[in-house]
């Protein structure tokens, strides 16, 4: 069974996981009519920003066991076993807001959906595109994800190309297995954007640190 | 083996499905006060408020007994227990156990007034105690009296809000939830319900009901006199422990229990509502008497009388409530004052109505409380939760919603 897999050190930010993933779970399941739909479709992943300013791609992780599912006061949320996918049903969700507390990934939102009863506020996560997959297509996020951040793959083939990498960085012989030219430079520029921005020369250090922009200091260590 | 397990509430529904997960041949002895299907408690209130039908309490079929392989002794309370001989006694009866649970939760903490056996003066805690409250409702009942401001105390008030009651509730501290909330998010949740009409009142208590066979008024301790036809109790729960031995085992407030959720008995375990163990944001004894927790550790105490050795120590205070437009989500500490070195932070934004507080200890986030913008709230519960520390600036937490970057 294949599984999305993410990996945020390839993620530029670009977001457009986010509007593929509207758009798959909107009524017209097109960019342009999505957007006139009441309830107004909206993402189910969340391009957040990682400790250098790098794109992170936040979605469901499908735990298990799941602690939203071990907190839900109605039992709404179970788990499908076959798809490895925690799911929602809108039509026991009493929106009380118990899985935004036990979620430790934050990936949970409560609004109107097309999937609910009209004008009810429910709980709305990362369903894995289950719709798509019966009809054997792969989760929107991937498709629109041109970086490959986000991958479709069996969850073996995934922890094989770990377990590679692992074994090769510690053999003196073989060279680790380089990103991309782009995002190693990407994310080489945005490492030393921060640093130059937060470590301040020592004679210079008040006029720097007037400078650095608040949500922009990171790290003092 | 003979596992018996003594309340039919989450703790010990998730239990017994949790042994039947890993022992299908062992013998369960569920019993059970209740006789309704496992339902979930919390819920209650929102039938008291109208917006779930009574009958979308149950969170289990009601061939749940047997789809488990459980015996259930449903209808009468245990009455007591001989550790001794490995057996508990119920409506006359001796039921011998191998492992035992005491998973018998919390019963309300009983008030002194006169006049408490007219009718509708409930508490609240029980799917039963909610029918009487709409059977009163149906009856005609316009003006309710709540006595006190804990969260069962608020959520009857609110519910009988929703319902379009006048409400009077008595509270001993300035502000409801004191227990739950700090004084700011206290005063923001003050402000919301008498915009919305409660009637509050601090340090006041009931003294006399009157009625001829329902209750008709209040006598108040400041010598005033409210008319009311329904009265609902909600001054906290006591864990429910009478037929416990307690020269037998140790029990504080709860059971006390250690990290594998046994007591000081031998095979005798306890979760939920009556179990005190080690709360992870005081590092004390404590009894977390919600949901979540009897949930966890009622799944957890399960897996340890099956026989598998599996550690619970992640007991946290904790609860998420939204009322009119406010959502409120605290965990652990919310009073700096009752650990030691405290730092607190904090941020209001009156255009959003976005409150925060943040409560360290050290280099680890101890305490929130969240107003509104709670939906990535889980991640900061998660970080006190699992003692991370925090490394970045802590002010980058008080932002409404926020990226991984903030903790590093
Ligand atoms: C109105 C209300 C609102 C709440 N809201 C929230 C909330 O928003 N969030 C939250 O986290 N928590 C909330 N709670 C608390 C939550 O319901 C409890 O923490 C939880 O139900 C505890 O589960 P338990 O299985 O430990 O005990 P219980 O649910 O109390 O179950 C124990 C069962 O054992 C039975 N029993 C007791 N003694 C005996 C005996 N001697 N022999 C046999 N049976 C016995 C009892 O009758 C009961 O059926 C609320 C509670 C109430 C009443």
């Amino acid at each position: 069974m294949k599984q999305v897999v993410v990996h945020p050190e390839r993620c530029v930010g670009c977001m457009q996981c986010q509007v593929a993933c509207a758009v798959a779970h909107s009524e017209a399941k097109q960019l342009v009519p999505a957007q006139f739909e009441s309830p107004r479709p909206r993402p189910r992943i969340h391009v957040g920003a990682g400790p250098y300013n790098e794109g992170f791609p936040n979605r469901c992780r499908h735990c298990d066991p799941a602690p939203c599912l071990l907190a839900c006061l109605p039992g709404a949320i179970t788990r499908v076993a076959e798809t490895a996918t925690v799911m929602i049903n809108v039509d026991t969700c009493i929106n009380c807001a118990s899985c935004a507390m036990a979620c430790p990934f934050g990936v949970i939102r409560y609004h109107e959906d097309r999937s609910a009863q009209a004008g009810k506020t429910v709980a709305v996560k990362c369903d894995n595109c289950l719709a798509r997959q019966r009809e054997d297509g792969i989760p929107a996020c991937v498709e629109a994800c041109l970086s490959a951040a986000l991958t479709f793959e069996t969850l073996d083939a995934a922890y094989k190309r770990q377990t590679d990498a692992v074994a090769r960085s510690v053999s003196a012989v073989a060279a680790a297995e380089a990103l991309a030219p782009g995002w190693a430079l990407l994310n080489a520029h945005k490492k030393a954007r921060l640093e130059l921005l937060t470590s301040p020369a020592p004679s210079d250090e008040k006029r720097a640190a007037g400078n650095a922009r608040e949500d922009t200091h990171v790290r003092h260590d | 083996m003979q596992y018996v397990i003594i309340g039919n509430g989450i703790a010990g529904v998730n239990a017994a499905e949790a042994i039947r997960r890993m022992d299908p041949n062992g013998r369960i002895v569920m019993i059970g006060d209740e006789a309704f299907p496992p339902y979930c408690r919390p819920m209650i209130s929102m039938v008291l408020e109208g917006s779930v039908p009574l009958a979308k309490l149950p969170i289990r079929q009601a061939s749940f007994y047997d789809d488990c392989k459980i015996e259930p002794i449903l209808g009468n309370r245990v009455t007591e227990l001989d550790v001794d001989a490995g057996r508990v006694d119920v409506n006359g009866k001796h039921v011998a156990y191998d492992k035992l649970l005491i998973a018998s939760g919390a019963d309300p903490r009983p008030i002194r007034a006169e006049g408490l056996e007219l009718g509708n003066i409930v508490y609240m805690r029980t799917e039963a105690h909610v029918r009487r409250m709409l059977d009163a409702l149906d009856g005609g009942a316009r003006r309710a009296l709540v006595l006190g401001g804990g969260l069962v105390g608020f959520k009857a008030a609110y519910g009988l809000m929703c319902r379009g009651l006048a409400v009077t509730m008595l509270i001993r501290s300035g502000y409801p939830l004191s227990m739950q909330v700090d004084a700011f998010a206290g005063g923001m949740i003050l402000d919301t319900l008498t915009a919305h009409g409660l009637d509050v009142r601090v340090d006041i208590a009931a003294e006399v009901f009157e009625g001829k066979d329902t209750v008709e008024a209040a006598r108040l301790s400041d010598g005033s006199r409210l008319d009311c036809d329904l009265v609902v109790i909600g001054k906290g729960v006591l864990p429910a422990l009478d037929f416990v031995p307690r020269d037998r085992i140790e029990v504080d407030l709860g059971l006390v229990v250690d990290p594998f959720l046994q007591t000081s008995a031998p095979n005798v375990f306890a979760a939920g509502d009556a179990a005190e163990s080690i709360d992870v944001a005081r590092q004390a004894r404590w009894v977390n008497a919600i949901w979540p927790e009897a949930a966890a550790q009622g799944k957890v105490a399960g897996i340890n009388m099956a026989g598998r050795t599996v550690p619970y120590e992640r007991s946290l205070s904790r609860n998420v409530i939204r009322i009119f437009d406010l959502d409120v989500m605290t965990a652990g500490v919310v009073d700096p004052q009752v650990i030691t070195g405290a730092e607190v932070i904090t941020r209001f934004d009156p255009a959003t109505r976005h409150y925060r507080q943040l409560v360290f200890q050290e280099d680890r986030l101890v305490g929130m409380t969240l107003v509104n913008a709670i939906e990535q709230g889980g991640v900061l519960m998660a970080l006190i939760q699992n003692r991370i520390p925090v490394a970045g600036r802590r002010e980058r937490l008080l932002a409404p919603g926020f990226n991984y970057r903030a903790l590093a």
